[in-house]
């Protein structure tokens, strides 16, 4: 790798790359913190542009748009609690306190910063060991798939702190919209009680947007004339000093881990490795007590492992040719569209347009930084809209965002439909996060425990006797789970 | 309400009238919509903005491609089934989406639903094995499942899709289907990344697949041997019987059905000359597409013909 770099910067450090890379992290910046346009819908807009461009560019320029996106949408999530993918969800736990407390360029700050160094990071894994990771990826089959999305799960627990029955039901709710529509293995239509439309199954994005954004819409709405809470007070991005990372470090580099191992397991994804991520920072960071009102560390947490997943998503991509996720399949669709073929050779067939890959990927992590302060600059004025303005735009956002990405009106009453649930359950006190992090599990919680299940022919013993990884994770989710109930008890008796 | 009635019928007339004038100009007199039934970037996506720009030449008119994604591609068509048929709104369906889904879901379209305009694709399947499993033939497979029924399984990028259907054609020909396991992904990604885990042993998919290495193909589903791998027997050749000895994966433009036959003649006509084109020719070299055009008249009697044969394996898939 370290021997083609110099021809590798060669592909790079032109004119058309340079242009690429800049305005390419820019734009993905500005797609993700728009609500509704998800990193796969903006790299897919991007895509046809790509025709025209060779080889080293047009694939920088679908990375740059995925780094650039994934960051973005913490924007959004900070600002306007409204996350601009599923993935930043976690990211407005804490994120969206700070700025009610008017702390919003801090929160920005500490965002930015976690992400550049969550995605710089995952770029040195990628450059450094992709071959190893993806051998090692292919230890995970669907039982350790399970039992880590089962440790997963037991997030719900420690996000919802305070009221756990609630945030149990929630959870279970979350869980049970994820099963409506057609039957992943079967094929056959579940609870769908004949609606075609159903058959699709509620789609993420558009519940997501409902429960978070639509819900504090209607809220924001309701209180108008009873002491609205002010309005976000943001004027560009305050970057945390140095002094203030102190007692942070371990969870950063915990978080990082987190995201690049998630990452470079198939059919997770970002969003699963933000919420399991957070959770442990929950369970294991000194401030835990003060998450979920506005602690720096939840946001290091969230950030960082959401764009540490970037980088490890690239491991089997690049390693093996084999995509886990849809953004990853579209850079293998651009890569064939030039010429080259993916697959296991990948990498020793094309070792330097690899390393220019790799290479540039970790500029763009780096120009996140500069970047994500010019267009957060930018974005600063529109929030200072008046309120009830400011509501309108975001329910345009949410309502374009929603339909742009399948183009279906049904998706449009399922925002509207989760938007009223959400209000009312918030005002019930039900945490909305379960809601999101079941939708988002659930799925492949169930795939892989039926997967698992075919491939032991229905043995769930077997699960634990000759699957070491899947042994360990699910140890793992049992004492995070009974985790909560032993410090009850020994604050007791303390 | 009797105001509301008058009006709605002047509005009626008014709408009559135009559409009269309308069809006395020249069709497209607007711009066509191509619609894919998935994501934006997909496989699917990428081939139908790449034959767009052709086929506007070609029909002498604008035409854009939209989206309408969800249910396997069902959405889609479940939303044009039943549309005006004025040609304006072309789906691009697969022969999973036109012909597997209508016998399997409970879908609001069915085998009536279209006028076919014309194929655009078709590559045949292939089963495959990994590099690193001992059989190296299809005979050999055959017995080792044999040996050991119940031990080996087969993956699938989800019920009923191609991937599925190629699997259940081998060993139901094959006459070995009980003595293997079905095991779906959701998409061929995550298949692929188990037949190399060892967690799979089988998968069947297009010939392109074939390019990114590590695997072996054991048997063709096309009516003669590929020319990119002599060795490897076709269905018929080891003793599948037809229907299951070939299956394509296809894809062509349906309109609602009743679209007028003029319209139909030039639409099919014009999606040839796009498909002929050195352009889209060189597009599809690129891809890796493996180009097969039909007319709307043979079309149609090509997709009748697969929709009665695919309830065969549909049966035998036991979906």
């Amino acid at each position: 790798m370290l021997s083609v770099l110099p021809q590798a910067f060669d592909l790079i450090f032109t004119v058309e790359g340079l242009m690429v890379l800049t305005l390419g992290t820019m734009l993905g910046i500005v797609l993700g913190a728009l609500p509704g346009i998800g990193s796969t819908v903006a790299v897919a807009m991007i895509l046809p542009f790509t025709l025209t461009m060779s080889q080293a560019p047009a694939i920088l320029l679908l990375l740059a748009i995925y780094a650039g996106s994934v960051y973005g949408g913490s924007i959004s999530a900070i600002l306007i609690n409204t996350p601009g993918t599923p993935q930043s969800a976690a990211t407005c736990f804490d994120g969206y306190p700070m700025a009610q407390r008017g702390e919003a360029g801090k929160a920005l700050g500490w965002a930015t910063i976690a992400s550049v160094i969550g995605g710089l990071a995952s770029s040195i894994v990628l450059i450094f060991a992709a071959p190893q990771l993806a051998a090692f990826a292919l230890n995970f089959g669907p039982i350790e798939t399970f039992a880590l999305i089962l440790l997963g799960l037991t997030c719900i627990v420690s996000v919802s702190e305070g009221s756990p029955i609630k945030g149990l039901m929630a959870g279970g709710l979350g869980l049970f919209l994820s099963v409506v529509g057609g039957d992943p293995l079967t094929g056959g239509p579940r609870f769908t009680f004949g609606s075609f439309q159903l058959i699709a199954g509620f789609d993420l994005l558009a519940v997501v947007i409902g429960v978070f954004a639509l819900s504090e819409v209607l809220i924001r709405a309701s209180q108008r004339g009873e002491g609205a809470p002010p309005l976000i007070d943001f004027r560009g991005i305050v970057l945390p000093r140095l002094a203030e990372w102190r007692g942070r470090g371990r969870g950063l580099l915990k978080s990082v881990v987190i995201g690049n191992v998630i990452g470079i397991m198939p059919g997770t994804g970002a969003a699963t490795a933000a919420f399991i991520s957070y959770a442990e920072a929950r369970r294991s960071a000194p401030t835990r007590a003060n998450f979920g009102k506005g602690e720096p560390d939840g946001l290091i947490a969230s950030e960082s492992a959401n764009n540490a997943v970037t980088g490890g998503a690239l491991v089997p991509t690049m390693a093996l040719g084999i995509p886990g996720d849809a953004i990853t399949a579209v850079m293998l669709a651009t890569l064939t569209l030039h010429g080259v073929t993916p697959g296991i050779r990948l990498m020793q067939d094309n070792p330097v347009l690899i390393a220019a890959i790799f290479a540039g990927f970790f500029l763009i992590n780096l120009m996140l930084l500069p970047l994500g302060m010019i267009v957060s600059r930018v974005a600063a004025p529109l929030l200072r809209l008046r309120e009830a303005y400011m509501l309108v735009v975001i329910t345009l956002l949410c309502t374009l965002g929603v339909f742009f990405v399948r183009g279906n009106p049904f998706d449009l009453l399922i925002m509207a439909a989760a938007g009223g649930i959400g209000f009312v359950l918030r005002r019930q006190g039900y945490p909305m996060a379960p809601l999101v992090i079941g939708m988002v599990l659930g799925p492949t919680l169930e795939i892989s425990l039926r997967q698992g299940l075919i491939i032991t022919n229905g043995s769930f013993g077997a699960f634990f006797t000759g699957h070491p990884i899947a042994f360990g994770l699910i140890l793992a989710a049992i004492f995070m789970l009974l985790l909560p109930l032993f410090r009850a008890l020994r604050a007791r008796q303390g | 309400m009797k105001v509301t009635n008058l009006t709605a019928s002047a509005l009626a007339g008014v709408v009559l009238a135009f559409a009269a004038g309308a069809e006395a100009q020249e069709f497209p007199e607007r711009p066509i919509n191509l619609i894919v039934p998935f994501n934006a970037g997909g496989g699917t996506d990428l081939l139908i903005r790449g034959f767009a720009p052709h086929f506007a030449d070609a029909i002498g008119g604008n035409v854009f491609v939209s989206n309408t994604a969800g249910g396997g591609g069902t959405v889609a068509a479940g939303a044009l089934a039943g549309q005006r048929p004025d040609g304006y709104q072309l789906g691009y369906f697969s022969i999973t989406v036109s012909t597997i889904q209508p016998q399997i879901n409970d879908v609001p379209y069915g085998l009536d639903s279209w006028s076919p305009i014309c194929s655009v694709a078709a590559s045949p399947t292939v089963l495959f094995t990994s590099e690193s499993n001992p059989m190296t033939t299809i005979e050999e497979a055959v017995e080792a499942i044999r040996a050991e029924p119940g031990r080996y399984l087969y993956g699938s990028s989800g019920p009923g899709a191609i991937t599925h259907l190629t699997a259940v054609a081998a060993f139901q020909g094959l006459g070995v289907i009980d003595d293997v396991r079905h095991l779906p992904f959701q998409g061929s990604g995550p298949a692929l990344q188990g037949i190399a885990a060892g967690t799979i042993q089988f998968f069947g998919d297009t010939e392109i697949l074939m390019q990114g290495g590590g695997l072996r193909p054991l048997v063709v589903f096309n009516s003669e041997r590929l020319a990119s791998m002599p060795d490897i027997p076709t269905a018929a050749e080891i003793g599948i019987e037809a229907p299951l000895n070939e299956l394509y994966l296809w894809g062509g433009f349906f309109a609602p059905a009743g679209t007028p036959p003029e319209v139909v003649q030039q639409l099919s006509d014009a999606c040839g000359e796009a498909i002929a084109s050195e352009g889209f020719q060189a597009f599809a070299e690129q891809t890796n597409t493996v180009l097969a055009y039909r007319n709307a008249e043979e079309f149609d009697a090509f997709y009748r013909a697969q929709y009665e044969s695919n309830a065969a394996i549909i049966e035998a898939a036991g979906l």
